[in-house]
């Protein structure tokens, strides 16, 4: 019974959004009830048209992910592992790191005109700062004691990374890559609300542009239910990967 | 190495100075198009004379204005809102995972919702920033309550506290580092949702005008504007951070 | 080719960090074979002498060696094990993968391995334990896994670093006497750090005493006690109880 509790104010937030909907009569430009979004959802669905708009989004989604998170994870090793690139570089980030991702659409809109790559060129760029700097605090947060034993062992340059460093920051590692991908997806729904006409922040636009609120809150339902499945299943599968472990958690709440 | 040798601080100029010189090299030699990557020197110049002659010092204020402005707000309806939620602890139970919901739901996409309620002006772009900036520190607020000391609890019970005077002297003193966490982030938020807003609506600020230096063309003007966008969130979110500091200087010591 | 008697030599070491003196003076040689206990109050450099021996630290002034040659860095022929064993052990593998660990880093072939960590886990008294993880094993245990590990190197030379600290009374008692039947069989070197005098009496064949502020050599006693330990009648032995008082009271004045 207890598990129901979250449950039920959302539940009781949409009746009563019903009832003042109903209240009021006739239709509006602006609002829909509960009950027409829910059966625009439906209707979306079943003619394709929010699948075509989910894989736009989902498929650049990825790309830049990818992108992204390898670029920053690499990096991320790279300064971890290295004091001096470490206390060079510190600066350069912080200066770079603020710039809005959102504000970069202007100018990926120019090299790249609308589609796919400019999307996916700011994707990359969003998603590299976190996963830079998680990637470099959970190699340096690595147990001390785990890299003398590499040393005592004189395992080589390679063998410390591989054995050591990679499975001691792993849980670290996913944690930042659960985090990129939440990014991600916000950074894609902005670029095509602000700029590229594709995917499902275009469908919100043209919603709203053609006087369908019903369709609107309906996309909108969708995209927070493909966020919160997402960082659910990452989250289920970063349990399942390291629970047995029982060393350091993640540091991070879920 | 006797580059170890040298303080972080010098390093870290001296990281920063080569990336500009491997910049000013690269526009140089014209391995990037010059519409796409100016040289350091052209923005440089884009910047100095958009701040003088130019409209860059209005912009700057109008985007740093709305930002503030919102986020302010949203600063305080949430302090206030998290403080009679956290509260009670069913409050929380019952209201944690929609507003966990709320949270990962991208603000941007509240935008077209906005526009069809109030249209494109200024109100919709400030209550799209209030909007937006409220979540971080609404759950911070309620993080910050719930992992209050259950000893302390019990202290306020025997005291008899009332709701209000366990809120003003114990519940926000214990959530002040997670509130102010949970404000840095929505800063953050407020700066992005302020320039979309800019960009959506065409009212004055950075947004807009990096908008129409990409639609003209002029990419000195654009990565002016980045660096000024730039500028604004570090300045502000290191400015939080010295806040933050100095308000929990108890933490600290008992750290040491 | 012989080796020479001398396995391992202190010569006039010293070490200082951060402008800390943290040993000093410090010259002394082990035979091959022997086994030596280091004892003294905390933050006399006993750990340190271990790490200047492991190659881990390299001194300031004065030379280590292991046999004859000067140490610069870690060698297979000597293996450290530490007193937090729990943070020396890689959680995410299981005993197995602790074990094989030091063997692949030796570069012994994947078809020759499991038999030898399999022998090395039976030796420390784990066999039925071989897929369990870390964190599924006592203190004591992941104290032996750590053991079978550094055993896996075949080592000339053990270094313990104060490795039963963290363990209750009776484990301690079983390692003890553990440790001192593989290091019979192997003939191995043996320098072994220690609060507990009684420890260093009952395993050593000689006893160094560090005094404090800075580290350096107060005592170096011979232990003529005879082989193989017991648990009961070594440490009811007249001569033990006459070096524990000789050196109890050495070390109370140490610390007046």
């Amino acid at each position: 019974m207890k598990r129901w509790r979250g449950v039920i104010v959302p539940v009781v937030l949409l009746a009563l959004a019903e009832i003042a909907f109903r209240a009021r009569g006739g239709p509006s430009d602006s609002l829909a009830p509960p009950s027409r979004a829910v059966a625009a959802l439906l209707s979306i669905l079943l003619d394709g048209s929010l699948v075509v708009g989910s894989a736009q989004t989902l498929g650049t989604l990825l790309a830049g992910l990818a992108l992204g998170s390898l670029a920053g994870a690499t990096a991320g090793i790279a300064l971890g592992s290295s004091d001096l690139l470490r206390r060079m570089t510190f600066l350069t980030i912080e200066m770079l790191r603020p710039i809005p991702s959102v504000a970069l659409l202007p100018l990926s809109l120019l090299i790249f005109g609308f589609g796919y790559r400019m999307e996916i060129a700011v994707i990359a760029f969003a998603t590299f700062w976190p996963s830079l700097i998680l990637t470099q605090s959970a190699v340096v947060q690595i147990e001390p004691r785990l890299t003398e034993v590499a040393r005592l062992l004189r395992l080589s340059r390679w063998q410390t990374a591989a054995k050591i460093i990679l499975p001691a920051a792993a849980p670290r590692l996913m944690t930042a890559l659960r985090l990129a991908a939440g990014l991600a997806l916000v950074v894609a729904v902005t670029a095509e609300i602000v700029s590229n006409p594709q995917g499902l922040g275009h469908d919100l636009m043209i919603a709203q542009e053609t006087l369908r609120p019903e369709r609107m809150f309906a996309v909108l339902f969708w995209v927070g239910l493909i966020g919160w499945g997402k960082n659910a299943a990452l989250l289920r599968l970063e349990r399942r990967l390291f629970a047995h472990r029982g060393d350091v958690d993640t540091g991070i709440a879920a | 190495m006797t580059l170890r040798r040298l303080p972080t601080s010098v390093l870290g100029v001296l990281g920063l100075l080569t990336l500009i010189l491997l910049w000013h090299l690269v526009t140089a030699a014209g391995l990037v198009s010059k519409a796409f990557l100016p040289s350091p020197a052209a923005t440089v110049d884009a910047l100095v004379w958009g701040l003088g002659k130019g409209d860059l010092k209005g912009q700057l204020a109008a985007t740093t204005l709305r930002m503030l402005n919102g986020w302010l707000l949203a600063s305080i309806g949430a302090i206030a809102l998290g403080s009679l939620i956290g509260i009670s602890q069913t409050a929380r139970a019952y209201l944690r995972p929609t507003l966990a919901f709320a949270r990962s739901l991208p603000a941007s996409a509240v935008i077209p919702i906005a526009i069809s309620l109030v249209g494109l002006g200024p109100s919709m772009v400030l209550g799209v920033v209030v909007f937006g900036s409220v979540w971080p520190t609404l759950l911070a607020t309620v993080q910050g309550f719930a992992n209050v000391e259950p000893r302390l609890r019990d202290v306020a019970q025997v005291l008899r506290l009332s709701h209000l005077a366990y809120v003003g002297k114990i519940g926000l003193p214990n959530a002040v580092p997670d509130i102010l966490a949970g404000m840095r982030l929505s800063l953050t938020i407020a700066l992005i949702l302020a320039v979309i807003g800019e960009m959506l609506s065409g009212q004055e600020g950075l947004g807009s005008a990096i908008l129409l230096a990409a639609r003209a063309f002029r990419a000195a003007d654009l990565y002016a504007g980045l660096v000024l966008l730039g500028l604004i969130g570090l300045l502000s979110s290191y400015g939080l951070i010295w806040v933050e500091r100095r308000l929990t200087r108890w933490r600290q010591a008992a750290m040491r | 080719m012989s080796l020479p008697q001398v396995a391992l030599e202190f010569e006039a070491v010293a070490l200082e960090l951060g402008g800390r003196t943290i040993l000093q003076d410090i010259g002394f040689t082990v035979a091959r074979g022997e086994f030596v206990s280091v004892i003294g109050a905390s933050g006399c450099g006993k750990t340190t002498l271990l790490r200047l021996l492991a190659g881990l630290i390299a001194p300031s002034h004065g030379k280590v060696c292991l046999d004859g040659r000067p140490v610069t860095m870690p060698s297979r022929q000597v293996a450290l094990v530490f007193q937090d064993y729990g943070r020396a052990l890689l959680p995410w593998r299981t005993a197995t993968g602790n074990v094989s660990l030091a063997l692949e880093a030796m570069g012994v072939p994947p078809a020759e391995r499991p038999q030898a960590i399999a022998a090395l886990l039976a030796k420390t008294g784990l066999a039925g334990h071989a897929d369990k993880y870390p964190s599924q094993l006592s203190g004591g245990m992941q104290q032996r896994l750590q053991i079978a590990r550094s055993l896996a190197q075949d080592p000339a030379v053990l270094l313990m670093d104060e490795p039963f600290g963290a363990l209750d009374a009776m484990t301690r008692q079983a390692l003890q006497d553990e440790v001192l039947r593989i290091v019979a069989e192997r003939g191995a070197t043996v320098l072994f750090v220690t609060h507990d005098l009684d420890e260093a009496l009952y395993l050593g064949d000689r006893v160094v005493v560090l005094d404090t502020n800075p580290g350096r050599i107060a005592r170096m006693v011979d232990i003529p006690l005879p082989r193989p330990r017991n648990q009961l009648s070594t440490r009811e032995n007249p001569e033990f109880l006459r070096l524990r008082r000789e050196l109890f009271t050495a070390m109370q004045e140490m610390l007046a």
